[in-house]
């Protein structure tokens, strides 16, 4: 969260996180190339290159896939989406090299344009097993790019988070190319089952981990509540409120946070301004509710976040009575003020 | 999780149960990547023995054919009758392209043919299961010296090895034979599709069931090229019928492009279902 946009805005965590991401990238390198070099010992370094890169960037894939549901099926992976995105850009990166010089290594020094080469050299569209997989692996570096390009919040804005959003969702494209330029690339070369067994594995993990949390949230959204009486529902009891925390309620199809805070609830629209982040699954700190994604803040009584920043969220009345707690379901203007309502 | 438990990436520490947790997860991450980076290096595929003397430059001298592929005929010694006994050395250009091009810009340089005319060429050799082939590139300045024409009747004459089915895959030899790792197959296919069409002439290659293999120039039924008519059969599993021809240490098959189909993986893999695997002694 910042007032003016910076490439990066370092602070311990990140830089923690990136060395972390560079430690790991360089020791799986090493470790991919020494061995095929000694149990391979008529290797070639280009080749090399091009298969140790592809695979730490499909692991890779896997992480950054694999943090979002983990992270809504248990809050402490968290601290693991906060800089996501330099994972992303990571993995472009490498992804980069193995599609750069495997197009130079199989497309390049000939008689065409390597990016032409790469479209009408092989070109049996037909075919399973002899599929062009190498265009699919281009299409999915090419979403990999456009990811990585606006992996900053100054296109976050530009874009507005909903189009941004869009494009980022294109990773689940992305990812199914990549299965395919696997599964139609190295799987028909190669005899040994392990690559095969192993992709597979991957995939069914994400789209069991994503399942998961999905139904996780399904679940959350279809708990119905009482018929509105007075334009107001009954969500909870009071009791069932944490200081600092929230509770978040599904009406109408609309996510919304209550609050409680120094004593008195405060509802909010669920959704942060920045990545569309959960804010009812954040905390209060420094007497602002803090989004659990990214840190973006917000003033429990008005939805807006603290001077300078511009950002700001829709309230919502709330009702206390008998130790009930009722919602008016119908938002009032973002960063509209409210005056909360003391539980007790 | 209780209310300390939560952190956000801004915040100076993360509380100790947070901390833990993503400490177990790193090194999970960390050892799930070194044992999948040791599985998959250790389960590919040998590489070839296949050379390419990168940056070494050697002259070879001998007879140049350009016909039915461009090569030198380097003499190799004597058989045991006292006859001289020759190894053909196919020539490639530099990159993904046929030695052609360099050929005829040495005859426009010359003004003459080169046809048939002993020459001592500079280039690059790269080298896989008996067979040997030389890179020669205009920037290396590969023509040394033009000597006197060939001698034909010293040289072996061809020999008719009559009409051959062969089941196999079509190859660039400078990728196979050398410079490129792997070679074959479906992740080398685009690169020898280019090869191929940039005039590098097509190899069949025949394995039998023991994994030996044969090698075979492949070019149409009057010698002509056929770098054009083979390309959607590249890194394929192919059959083809053709009137094979020995002319020294390679056998030439000249075929037409309707004599040549694509066949199943698994008629080429299954022993009992190759018609002929090597039609002579398998180099190995």
């Amino acid at each position: 969260m910042s007032v003016s946009y910076s490439a990066i805005g370092w602070n311990r965590q990140k830089r923690i996180y990136d060395w972390m991401i560079f430690s790991c990238s360089l020791l799986y390198l090493i470790i991919f190339i020494s061995i095929m070099a000694i149990t391979n010992p008529d290797y070639t370094f280009e080749t090399a290159l091009i298969r140790s890169t592809a695979t730490l960037a499909v692991i890779i894939l896997h992480i950054i896939l694999s943090i979002g549901p983990l992270a809504r099926i248990n809050k402490k992976f968290l601290p693991l989406l906060y800089n996501r995105r330099h994972l992303g850009v990571t993995m472009f990166f490498i992804a980069a090299i193995h599609g750069g010089f495997s197009i130079f290594q199989f497309h390049g020094l000939s008689n065409t344009n390597p990016f032409v080469s790469l479209f009408t050299s092989n070109t049996t569209f037909g075919s399973v097993s002899q599929f062009p997989f190498q265009a699919l692996g281009f299409f999915a570096l090419m979403i990999f790019f456009l990811m990585a390009i606006t992996s900053h919040d100054f296109w976050l804005h530009t874009l507005s988070p909903k189009t941004w959003k869009t494009l980022h969702m294109f990773v689940y494209l992305a990812y199914a190319l990549i299965v395919m330029h696997v599964m139609l690339g190295v799987i028909q070369y190669e005899t040994h089952p392990l690559f095969v067994i192993l992709i597979s594995l991957g995939a069914v993990s994400l789209i069991t981990l994503h399942l998961i949390s999905g139904l996780k949230e399904v679940k959350m959204d279809n708990l119905s509540f009482d018929a509105a009486r007075e334009g107001v529902v009954f969500v909870s009891d009071v009791n069932a409120f944490e200081e600092g925390r929230a509770k978040i309620f599904c009406i109408d199809k609309e996510r919304i946070a209550v609050y409680l805070h120094d004593g008195k609830l405060y509802a909010i629209n669920n959704v942060c301004k920045h990545q569309g982040g959960p804010l009812g699954e954040g905390k209060i700190i420094d007497g602002c509710i803090t989004c659990p994604w990214h840190g973006y803040q917000y003033l429990p009584h008005n939805g807006q976040s603290p001077p300078p920043f511009k950002e700001k969220v829709s309230t919502y009345i709330v009702k206390v009575n008998e130790g009930k707690v009722y919602i008016n379901p119908i938002p009032l203007a973002e960063g509209t003020e409210t005056n909360g309502v003391m539980i007790n | 999780m209780n209310n300390s438990d939560f952190y956000i990436g801004w915040q100076a520490q993360a509380p100790a149960s947070i901390a833990r947790h993503i400490k177990r997860v790193i090194v999970l991450i960390v050892v799930s990547m070194v044992v999948i980076g040791l599985l998959l290096a250790r389960s590919q595929k040998k590489f070839s023995t296949a050379n390419f003397e990168f940056g070494s430059l050697t002259q070879v001298t001998g007879f140049y054919f350009n016909k039915p592929v461009p090569s030198i005929k380097a003499e190799q010694g004597t058989d045991r009758f006292g006859n001289k006994t020759y190894v053909t050395i196919p020539l490639v250009g530099f990159g993904k392209f046929g030695a052609e091009g360099v050929m005829d810009i040495l005859e426009k340089e010359q003004g003459t043919s080169l046809n048939q005319k002993e020459l001592t060429l500079k280039g690059t050799l790269l080298y896989n299961d008996g067979k040997l082939l030389m890179q020669i590139d205009e920037n290396d300045k590969p023509l040394i010296s033009v000597g006197k024409m060939a001698d034909i009747t010293s040289i072996p004459v061809q020999k008719e090895l009559g009409t051959v089915m062969l089941r196999g895959e079509i190859v660039d030899p400078k990728c196979f034979f050398g410079v490129m790792k792997p070679g074959e197959g479906k992740v080398h296919k685009d690169c020898a599709i280019r090869c191929i069409l940039g005039g590098i002439p097509p190899v069949l290659r025949v394995q039998n069931e023991k994994g030996e293999a044969n090698y075979y120039l492949l070019v149409g039924p009057q010698g002509e090229k056929m770098n054009e008519a083979v390309k959607d059969l590249v890194a394929e599993p192919v059959e083809i019928e053709a009137r094979a021809v020995q002319q020294g240490d390679w056998i030439i098959l000249y075929a037409g492009k309707e004599k040549m189909k694509q066949i199943s993986k698994r008629e080429l893999f299954f022993p009992e279902l190759q018609v002929v695997a090597c039609i002579t002694n398998c180099s190995k």
